[in-house]
């Protein structure tokens, strides 16, 4: 009986002792946590409450980090007295239409790479030259792409940059779809050719629903990369009717006289749908940011 | 065999025609000068870099600028990574909410950073001066001092998620069983860490390494929105440089020899990267 209380005792100091353990090591990671994620949002919080703030409150000191009056003056001023509007509309329509080109041209090339047996070795070596395309820093391409669309007098043109985006979102549909494709076992579509499919008819009918989360996915990298594309879209377009929200952005930060709040009330707008985006995509974001390096 | 061909011919012409031939357009006009007697050709834009002043700031600005962001962005993100390894509450939140800084608009960062750092009326030295500290000399991008650092730091805030995304997916693939074995044989978190985790996650450490390298090197964006690389030249990098000769100087000859040195310098760098990790895969 004794004996038997020592020993339950000990246990539950022991048990105690763990916990205070586990409780210790655990708020260590929140207290080394917290305040990256404070630092990690922060900053984006603020350039959201200065969207919010009369002029006023806008330059008072010591900042008011939540207690303001909110206005939604900056917004109307953006996307009704100047011209944000339109750059988001080119932002949205380059970057759709981009997307789309490099979609259906990119899982072609992808589907082949994946599919087919090429001779001379061919399926890799063409591959790592395509990802190697994609390496290029921008400057080194902006600055011939500048002269060639002024050669054809597409400056300033929404078809610039669509063309531009297309081939730049290129060499990453490639390599993300064909990993998707090498993913899935051929037995699928060689029964589909067996039951007197063709090549294409089993590509449309069987693979491609298939991959179609990898497809989506993919789609939205695209979407995400020529919205937040700013070189290409600053050498390439300097009118309102032909530039996108980036660099209308930018020339409002680069002026003598900086209206903070319609900047940081373009540059609210402009981060929405990404976010969005981001949050459906969570499930395949490392894949897509090392170009299917990492499948995680 | 004629379907093979239809299926890549698309990307082919595209990439051939807008990555390939942007190339060989800027090999023929970074050799050609324009003078009175028309069109000659010769390797001046070239023998021009070694004593153009400009130009050897800004590689030894991007120099710079690469090695510290790339070490604190490694370091934080490793940590980071190592933190959130771990099945603790609210760790989904976490995650999301760290990875918010590299998802925005590079413009976006931009415009976030001005207004933080402004020395007016931006959240940092507002928050200083409650603290009491005079911050009448911290003036950030407007100093030639701190102007670098700040650019760095904001690189820092921005690109930190993503190394810590991908370590995190790199730690997560690590299996049970070596940790397991260094369990039984008595390893301390160290010895654990340095012989089992390190040598485990190195792929994903190279591959980071290597997506991070080639960004920094060609950084444009952020420091274009923050200093235009200024104050002076303070904050020049290659790109920048490169951006200023061709479009504010429209020396597109000059600006087109400096981006093969670029160019050059991320293909060495990167091809250095892929020697080791392949090493590391035939182990």
């Amino acid at each position: 009986m004794n004996h038997k209380d020592t020993k339950s005792t000990k246990s539950d100091k022991q048990g105690s002792l763990s916990v205070l353990r586990v409780f210790v090591v655990n708020n260590f990671r929140y207290a080394l946590l917290l305040p990256a994620l404070l630092f990690a949002l922060a900053p984006v919080y603020w350039m959201l409450t200065i969207s919010l703030k009369t002029e006023v409150d806008q330059f008072a000191s010591p900042p008011p980090w939540f207690v303001f009056t909110p206005t939604l003056e900056h917004y109307y001023d953006a996307f009704v007295t100047r011209a944000f509007g339109q750059y988001l509309i080119t932002s949205a329509i380059v970057a759709v239409t981009s997307t789309g080109c490099a979609l259906i041209i990119g899982t072609m090339a992808a589907y082949a790479l994946a599919r087919f047996q090429l001779p001379w070795s061919l399926n890799r070596r063409l591959s790592l030259w395509i990802l190697s395309t994609r390496m290029f820093p921008a400057i080194v391409t902006a600055v011939p792409l500048f002269l060639m669309m002024r050669d054809v007098r597409l400056l300033n043109t929404r078809a610039s940059l669509i063309i531009v985006y297309t081939a730049f979102n290129l060499p990453f549909v490639i390599w993300m779809m064909r990993g998707f494709f090498a993913d899935l076992p051929r037995d699928l579509e060689e029964a589909a050719l067996v039951d007197g499919d063709s090549r294409l008819g089993a590509l449309v009918r069987v693979v491609l629903p298939l991959v179609a989360p990898g497809l989506a996915a993919t789609a939205m990298f695209c979407l995400i990369i020529s919205w937040n594309e700013f070189l290409f879209a600053l050498v390439l377009t300097q009118t309102d009717a032909a530039m996108t929200l980036p660099v209308g952005i930018a020339g409002r930060v680069t002026q003598y006289e900086i209206k903070w709040g319609v900047m940081s009330a373009a540059a609210s707008v402009a981060i929405v749908p990404i976010l969005v985006f981001a949050l459906v995509l969570q499930k395949y974001l490392v894949r897509g940011l090392s170009m299917g390096a990492v499948k995680g | 065999m004629l379907l093979p061909v239809l299926f890549i011919a698309p990307a082919l012409a595209v990439l051939l025609s807008l990555s390939i031939y942007p190339l060989i357009y800027s090999v023929t006009i970074s050799l050609q000068q324009e003078t009175s007697a028309g069109v000659t050709w010769s390797f001046e834009n070239f023998a021009r870099l070694a004593s153009d002043n400009f130009f050897l700031t800004a590689m030894a600005h991007t120099f710079v600028y690469t090695i510290a962001a790339l070490t604190c962005e490694f370091l934080l993100g490793l940590g980071l990574a190592l933190l959130l390894n771990k099945q603790i509450r609210g760790r989904g939140l976490f995650r999301a909410s760290l990875l918010v800084p590299m998802m925005l608009p590079t413009v976006v960062v931009g415009v976030v950073w001005r207004l933080m750092l402004n020395p007016n009326f931006g959240a940092i030295n507002g928050t200083l001066k409650q603290l009491g500290i005079n911050t009448e000399s911290l003036t950030w991008t407007a100093s030639p001092r701190l102007a670098m650092l700040s650019v760095i730091a904001v690189d820092v805030w921005q690109w930190t998620p993503f190394v810590f995304l991908v370590l995190l997916a790199g730690l997560q693939a690590i299996p049970q069983g070596p940790y397991e074995a260094a369990l039984i044989d008595g390893s301390s978190r160290w010895q654990t860490f340095r012989h089992v985790t390190l040598p485990l996650l190195k792929p994903a450490i190279l591959i980071v390494l290597l997506l991070r390298t080639m960004d920094l090197l060609r950084v444009f964006d952020q420091i274009f929105i923050l200093t235009e690389g200024g104050p002076g030249f303070a904050t020049e990098t290659i790109s920048l440089y490169i951006y200023r000769t061709a479009f504010r100087f429209f020396d597109f000859g000059y600006a087109a020899a400096m981006s093969f040195v670029l160019l050059a310098l991320t293909s060495v760098i990167s091809a250095i990267y892929i020697r080791f990790l392949q090493a590391k895969e035939a182990v």
